[in-house]
């Protein structure tokens, strides 16, 4: 089991890391959703037994599985989800700021204003 | 007047060190960081009260005349007089951390009051920060103090490596001549040298006078300045260890004195004229740290002294100058001492000190200076005899061409608390000339501290034909040469000025600092142009890194491949489908597909928490998945459909088109062996999830997961609410109509 929890891990970091290098913003944020779910599952994976929901009366027969990394997973994916809110929110604003959600037309527009100050200072 | 408050501070200061001075000193110790060895410890001794009286005593007329120039400056340029709080409170820290400096015991504390001189220097200097030559000059301060100050660091840290200790005093019972103490030594001494101005470091100083003038009397009397020779007597212990050392001091020393002279002989600027006197001067004290032995040591300690009175003495009445007649350069000033007599008596007698005229306290710093040198040889006695006569032409001249000769510009009428700060000064001058005794008991503790037996200093005057007679007559007589045949020295002098200009240090500097802008122009070019091989930059050392950590790891019985039962096959097989739901993400080229596949991954692993048996996980997981799916839509409602066509057509690069996936299966790989190692490798200590469970119930809850989440460590839910809380206001504020330009 262990090991394929590795495996499933690595393919969502793997997947990930790749989306993260590509110029569209949108698969950049989808690269960071899949890293959260990576973690996530990691976190998971980490808890210590496994068997019936800790949830009072408990089992007799069968184990628990380990609440503490449920509650820490339970955290990670909600911030994971604020981040993810976020990042969209930021890409609609460079959208609206440089017209396309397009990590290399922003370098490009970057370097245009960057240009545009560099001339206001020598004028100056 | 609440503007004289700084100045009633100081001299409370000034109260305060002297008496716990005249009660035989003292120390106060607390601790600061004992495991690593560091205290707060302070310690009066004789070097402490020299310099820390010098601070406040000088600190309180200078901070007097501030009090009634800085509105008037203000006025000048323009600026509203709410920022003079700036300017008193910078003072301020400038004395404080000065103090702080000349008191401290321990070298790390030491250290920091260092910098804290630095730091304050740098905003003073750069106070009339609409100028850009202040504020290349104070960069120039912080840079040429702030860099040489990591070298101090730097030799604190080796001693402390090689005998244990912080504690300076410690330090100097242990030390024993070596390699290591030399190399430390050098190191003390070019912090040292650079904070003082010393050559090759002393282009600092002249630029520094951009600040305004109560600054410049103070950071060249008795502050920044005079820090760099305190920071050499301080380390004198270990740096006599080393011949090397004491000869690099008395090089630079020597060096300072010609150039420092020569050039203040030269200049027109008044400011300039005392800023390379003050190089010059301070060339003195570190000759003398360099000759070396109880003598010279203690000669060093009066001529700071000495020099302090004087020397802010005269940068007050450049300043006041200034303000009465509008003029900076010598060549439009004249004839000044019928119109403000105080100013011109005042200042007289500073000269008089700095010139070394018999019945000033000056007599005795060259009457020192000159036994010291005698006693060490005959060219250092001559070059002593040179240095004190081009010391009397150029202040000669300083003073002569602003008081004496033909008027040629108008004065107004100058405030008296811009007069009587000079005047108080000058009178100092000369009561050191009258009873010099106190004076020359303090300079002698000052050098105990230093040098351990040090001969007592007894100032007196002696009507005989002894060496130091002789030698004080010789370079009046060489002084007055100079003043009274310009032409002997005006082109060598122009020659050495240009010279300077066109291949000193500074040169060096400006290159220097041109060349790093274009460093970091050239990075932050590569930043901007190229986002995603700044992405993969981080990407690749972090994988580089792990990959290094798993090479060093012995990997036997370090992964586990764990038990499989038929019960799991669920399990596995939804693992399996957010495994093809992941990879397909790679595939699609249109957004909504995209958001498909990972909606499954996000879906399917909510599947996966609730077989590990977790349903709480798993419910926030359903929940989270859709609202997340929703908000996705949104954001693509938002977007005109044109513009996401367009970026669903971005073509790949051809490199691009293998060097992406390799880097994600690198990626990959690298995660999944940290992964399973870290899985194979359990935490033995269950107890405190076990913990949880049986405490459960009495935090009146039947889910072990809520009672977590809700009370036992609830404080990491309130740190989520505000991560949530925080992404919803950056939302708000990112998504609110307008644009940015």
């Amino acid at each position: 089991m262990i090991l394929v929890i590795s495996l499933v891990v690595a393919i969502l970091f793997g997947a990930g890391a790749y989306l993260l290098l590509k110029p569209d913003l949108f698969r950049v944020i989808v690269g960071v959703v899949l890293v959260s779910h990576a973690a996530n599952l990691a976190l998971m994976g980490s808890g210590l037994s496994r068997g019936q929901p800790p949830i009072y009366p408990l089992p007799f027969s069968d184990g628990i599985s380990d609440p503490l990394v449920q509650a820490l997973t339970l955290t990670a994916i909600v911030i994971g989800f604020a981040v993810t809110t976020l990042l969209l929110g930021l890409v609609v604003r460079v959208y609206r700021s440089h017209f396309a959600p397009d990590l290399d037309e922003v370098a490009r527009a970057e370097a245009r204003r960057e240009a545009e100050l560099e001339r206001d200072e020598v004028s100056i | 007047m609440l503007r004289l408050l700084p100045a009633i501070i100081a001299l409370g200061a000034f109260a305060a060190i002297l008496a716990g001075w005249a009660a035989g000193g003292g120390a106060v110790e607390a601790a600061w960081a004992p495991s690593w060895g560091l205290e707060l410890s302070f310690e009066l001794d004789g070097l402490g009260a020299l310099y820390g009286l010098l601070a406040t005593g000088i600190g309180f007329p200078v901070f007097a005349y501030a009090a009634r120039y800085l509105p008037l400056h203000l006025d000048h340029q323009g600026r509203s007089h709410r920022e003079e709080w700036r300017f008193f409170g910078l003072l301020l820290l400038f004395m404080v951390s000065m103090v702080g400096l000349v008191t401290a015991r321990d070298l790390i504390l030491l250290f920091v009051f260092w910098d804290l001189t630095a730091v304050s220097s740098y905003f003073l200097i750069g106070y009339d920060r609409q100028e850009a030559e202040a504020r290349s000059s104070a960069l120039m301060a912080l840079l040429v103090t702030g860099v040489t100050a990591v070298l101090l660091l730097a030799a604190i840290l080796l001693l402390w490596a090689e005998y244990g200790t912080f504690s300076l005093p410690e330090l100097a019972a242990r030390a024993r001549p070596g390699a290591l103490v030399t190399g430390a030594g050098v190191l003390v001494a070019i912090a040292g040298l650079a904070k003082s101005a010393q050559v090759p470091f002393h282009f600092w100083l002249p630029r520094a006078m951009a600040a305004p003038t109560p600054v410049s009397a103070y950071l060249h009397s008795a502050a920044m300045v005079a820090a760099g020779v305190f920071l050499l007597a301080r380390f004198y212990p270990l740096l006599a260890l080393s011949g090397l050392v004491l000869d690099l001091l008395l090089a630079a020393g020597l060096a300072s004195i010609a150039i420092g002279g020569v050039l203040a002989l030269t200049c027109d600027r008044l400011k300039q004229v005392l800023a390379y006197s003050t190089i010059s001067q301070y060339g003195y004290v570190a000759t003398m740290y360099g000759l070396g032995g109880g003598k010279s040591v203690a000669a060093a300690a009066f001529y700071v002294l000495s020099h302090a009175l004087a020397k802010s003495a005269l940068f007050l009445t450049a300043g006041a100058v200034t303000e009465a007649t509008g003029e900076d350069r010598l060549s439009r000033l004249g004839g000044l001492a019928r119109s403000m007599p105080a100013l011109a008596v005042g200042s007289g007698l500073a000269a008089a000190g700095l010139a070394a005229l018999p019945l000033t306290i000056g007599f005795f710093k060259d009457e020192l200076f000159f036994a010291a040198s005698f006693d060490d040889s005959w060219p250092a006695a001559v070059a002593a005899v040179a240095a004190a006569g081009l010391t009397f032409a150029y202040i000669g001249r300083f003073w002569l061409r602003i008081f004496a000769g033909r008027r040629r510009s108008d004065a107004v009428r100058l405030p008296p608390l811009l007069t009587a700060p000079v005047a108080v000064l000058g009178l100092a001058v000369l009561l050191g000339g009258a009873f010099a005794p106190p004076f020359g008991d303090l300079a002698a503790a000052a050098a105990r501290a230093s040098a351990g037996a040090v001969p007592p200093i007894e100032p007196a005057y002696h009507l005989d034909a002894r060496a130091e007679n002789l030698m004080a007559l010789a370079a009046y007589a060489t002084g007055i040469l100079l003043l009274a045949a310009p032409w002997l020295w005006r082109r060598p002098a122009a020659w050495v000025a240009s010279t300077g200009a066109r291949l000193g240090p500074e040169r060096a500097y400006t290159v220097g600092l041109a060349g790093l802008n274009r460093f970091s122009d050239a990075i932050h070019e590569i930043e901007v142009r190229d986002l995603r091989s700044r992405i993969a930059a981080v990407l690749v050392p972090g994988g580089a890194l792990a990959v290094a950590g798993l090479a060093a790891t012995p990997t036997a019985g370090a992964y586990r491949a764990g038990t499989l039962s038929t019960d799991d096959l669920a399990l596995v097989l939804t693992l399996a489908v957010v495994a093809l739901a992941a990879i397909g993400t790679a595939a699609p080229r249109h957004h909504l597909t995209l958001l498909l596949s990972v909606a499954g991954v996000g879906f399917g692993l909510a599947v996966v928490y609730a077989l590990l048996g977790g349903p709480d996980v798993a419910l926030v997981a359903v929940l989270v998945e859709t609202v997340a799916a929703l908000v996705f839509l949104g954001v693509f409602a938002l977007v005109p459909r044109d513009v996401l066509r367009r970026m669903e057509a971005i073509p790949t690069p051809r490199r691009r088109r293998w060097r992406d996936p390799a880097i994600g299966i690198f990626a990959g790989a690298v995660v999944f062996f940290v992964v399973w190692g870290a899985l194979s490798r359990p935490s033995p200590a269950a107890a405190i999830a076990d913990e949880h469970v049986r405490l459960a119930p009495q935090a009146h809850a039947k889910d072990v997961v809520t009672a977590i989440l809700a009370d036992f460590r609830g404080l990491d839910t309130l740190g989520e609410i505000t991560v949530i809380a925080v992404a919803l206001v950056g939302v708000t504020t990112l998504l609110a109509r307008g644009r940015l330009r």
